[in-house]
C-alpha cells in the first residue's frame, strides 16, 4: 500500500525555488533514506508531508489525503525528529516531560493517562533509555539526546517516520541503536524517511534512497540510485563509491560529512 | 516608632505577593523561551502606553486609566516582535519595538509636561504609593495570566522546548507563541507600578534565572522563582521600613544577586 505520494511537487521560499518538479511514491514498510547537500530542500520535503507547507504546485497525498488540508489527520500518523539544533533545553526538562510531549500535544486540553506514561516509558525502553526518565534532558550526550527525541516520534504509535538527521552529534553506539530501532519498526510496516549526510551506516537497511538537489535527481534502490554520476549530479563534485564484500554501493564522503 | 502593620506596608507585602507570582509564572516561561529581553521591550512600551493614555485624558479625548494604556502598548509590542521574528532573530525585533516605543514614550510626555511625573513614576515605581485600585488591577491581571498559563501549560513548554517539533505534533505554534508573549507583557505591566520599567527587569528575569539554574525539574523552577522573589520583595520592604531607601531597589538588588549566588553555587557544585 502507498503511504506517501509526491507527484510534480514545487515549492519556493520567496521567489526562489527550493523544490522543482519532485515525484516519487514510498510504501508501507519502506525505509527510505533522503540525501543531498546543504539547501537542496531535505527538510521542505519534510515539511510539505507534515502538512506544514503548502506545495506551489503539484500534489501529495499522504495514506491519500492532502496533508495541507488535513493537517490534523496527518499529523496523527506521522512521529517527527526534528534537527538537534533547534531545541532549546536551557531549562531542567526531565526526558519523561520531553518524551511525554508529543503525546500530550495531541491531548489539548485532556489530562495525560497512564496509558500515556506506559507509551512514553516503552518507547524510551525501544531506544534503550530506560533508565533515563527522571534524568535532566540537557545533561545528556547528544547522542543520548537524539534518542530521547526519536522515543518522542515513537512514544505517538506512527504509521510514518521522518526523521531530519538524526545522526548529527551522535555517537556510534546511539547511531547503531537508532538504525537498529528503525530496522524493527520498518518491518512492522512504518514508513520511514531519513534525511541523511551520510548513507553508510544504514545502507545495508535501507531500501530505498532520495537523491535531492532541488530537484529529484534519483530515486529507487541503493544500488541504482548511488552511482558516480549521479552523485556528481546531486553534490557538484565527484565523490568515489566503493563496492563493500555484501555488494552494496558506498559513496565515500569526505570528513565533512556524517 | 510606627508599628510595621501600617497600611500602606500590607498593601506592599500583597503586591509583592502578586509580583512573585508573575515572576514565578511568566518569568520563568521568559527564561525558557529565551526572551529575557522582552521583558525590558515590553516594560519601556508600557511606558509609552501610559503617557498616551494621560495625553488622551487630559485632552478629553478618551478616559483611559495608564495602566491599561500601558497593558496595551506592552502586549502590541510582544505581539509585533512575535510577529517580525518569524522571518529575523526576535531579539532584534524586541530591540527596534524597545527604541520606537522610547521615542513615543519622550514624543508624549513631552506633550504632558506637567504630568509627566505619572509617567516617571511608572520608571522608577514604588511599593509604598500603591492604592486599593492598583491592587485589583495588579490581583485582575495576574489572574489572567494564572488561568493562561494553567491551561496552555504543556503547549508553552512544547513550544519554548522546541517550536519545529510541536509544530509538527499538531501544536498551532504561531497562536500558542502570541499568546505566551502577551502573558509575558501583561505580567511586566502588573508590576510597573510596584518596581518600575527599570527595575522590572531585575525582579523578572532574575529569580526565575536563579532559579533555573539549581532546580532538578520544571516545577522546581516556578516554586523557587515564587520563593526568591518574595523574599527579596519582603527583604525591601523591611529595609526601607527602617532605612527610607527604596524598597524596590532592594528587593531587585537581592533578587539579582541570588541569580549570581546560584551560578556560584552551580559552578562549585
Amino acid at each position: 500500500m502507498k503511504t506517501i505520494v509526491v507527484e510534480n511537487v514545487e515549492f519556493s521560499y520567496n521567489r526562489e525555488n527550493a523544490l522543482e518538479n519532485v515525484s516519487f511514491s514510498v510504501n508501507e514498510g519502506d525505509f527510505v533514506a533522503v540525501m543531498g547537500p546543504n539547501g537542496s530542500g531535505k527538510t521542505t520535503l519534510l515539511k510539505l508531508i507534515l502538512g506544514l507547507l503548502k506545495p506551489k504546485s503539484g500534489k501529495i497525498k499522504v495514506f491519500n489525503l492532502d496533508p495541507w488540508e488535513n493537517r490534523e489527520k496527518i499529523q496523527n500518523y506521522i512521529g517527527f525528529m526534528p534537527q538537534k539544533e533547534h531545541i532549546s533545553s536551557n531549562f531542567p526538562i526531565l526526558v519523561k516531560d520531553v518524551v511525554l510531549l508529543g503525546r500530550a500535544a495531541r491531548k489539548r486540553f485532556s489530562k495525560l493517562t497512564k496509558e500515556d506514561e506506559k507509551k512514553a516509558k516503552e518507547a524510551l525502553m525501544a531506544v534503550g533509555l530506560e533508565n533515563y526518565w527522571l534524568k535532566k534532558f540537557n545533561e545528556l550526550s547528544g547522542g543520548q539526546q537524539q534518542r530521547v527525541l526519536l522515543a518522542r516520534a515513537l512514544a505517538v504509535d506512527p504509521k510514518i517516520l521522518l526523521l531530519d538527521e538524526p545522526f548529527n552529534g551522535v555517537d556510534i553506539p546511539s547511531q547503531d541503536k537508532i538504525i537498529e530501532v528503525m530496522d524493527k519498526l520498518a518491518k512492522k510496516g512504518v514508513t520511514i524517511l531519513m534525511v541523511v549526510h551520510n548513507i553508510n551506516p544504514l545502507l545495508h537497511h535501507i531500501n530505498k534512497v532520495i537523491l535531492l538537489n532541488r530537484k529529484l535527481i534519483a530515486f529507487g534502490p541503493p544500488s541504482e540510485v548511488l552511482t558516480a554520476e549521479r552523485m556528481v549530479e546531486t553534490y557538484g563534485s565527484s565523490i568515489p563509491i566503493v563496492v563493500c564484500e555484501e555488494g552494496y554501493a558506498h559513496p565515500l564522503f569526505g570528513d565533512t560529512h556524517g | 516608632m510606627d508599628s510595621i502593620l501600617q497600611p500602606y506596608i500590607i498593601r506592599s507585602i500583597l503586591a509583592i505577593l502578586l509580583i512573585a507570582v508573575n515572576a514565578s509564572v511568566a518569568g520563568s516561561f521568559t527564561v525558557f523561551r529565551n526572551v529575557s529581553f522582552l521583558v525590558a521591550g515590553a516594560s519601556h512600551a508600557a511606558l509609552a502606553g501610559a503617557a498616551l493614555a494621560i495625553v488622551l485624558t487630559i485632552y478629553g479625548i478618551f478616559n483611559l486609566d495608564p495602566i491599561v494604556g500601558g497593558a496595551i502598548f506592552a502586549v502590541f509590542v510582544a505581539l509585533s516582535a512575535g510577529y517580525a521574528a518569524r522571518d529575523e532573530g526576535i531579539n532584534t525585533a524586541i530591540a527596534i519595538s524597545f527604541a520606537m516605543s522610547m521615542s513615543l514614550a519622550v514624543l508624549f510626555i513631552s506633550i504632558i509636561r506637567e504630568y509627566a511625573a505619572r509617567v516617571w513614576g511608572l520608571l522608577m515605581g514604588d511599593l509604598f504609593l500603591l492604592t486599593d485600585h492598583d491592587l485589583t488591577l495588579m490581583a485582575i491581571s495576574t489572574l489572567f495570566v494564572l488561568i493562561v498559563a494553567m491551561l496552555f501549560y504543556r503547549e508553552f513548554l512544547f513550544v519554548s522546548f522546541d517550536m519545529e517539533g510541536a509544530l509538527a505534533f499538531g501544536i498551532n505554534a504561531s497562536i500558542v507563541n502570541y499568546l505566551l508573549l502577551t502573558i509575558i507583557a501583561v505580567s511586566v505591566v502588573v508590576m510597573l507600578k510596584g518596581v518600575g520599567a527599570i527595575l522590572v527587569y531585575a525582579m523578572f528575569v532574575a529569580p526565575a534565572a536563579a532559579a533555573n539554574e539549581v532546580a532538578r525539574k520544571i516545577s522546581d523552577v516556578f516554586i523557587l522563582a515564587f520563593v526568591i522573589a518574595a523574599l527579596s520583595g519582603f527583604f525591601g520592604i523591611l529595609v526601607s521600613f527602617y532605612a527610607e531607601v527604596s524598597p524596590g531597589a532592594i528587593a531587585a538588588l537581592m533578587a539579582s544577586l541570588t541569580y549570581f549566588l546560584s551560578v556560584a553555587f552551580k559552578k562549585i557544585k
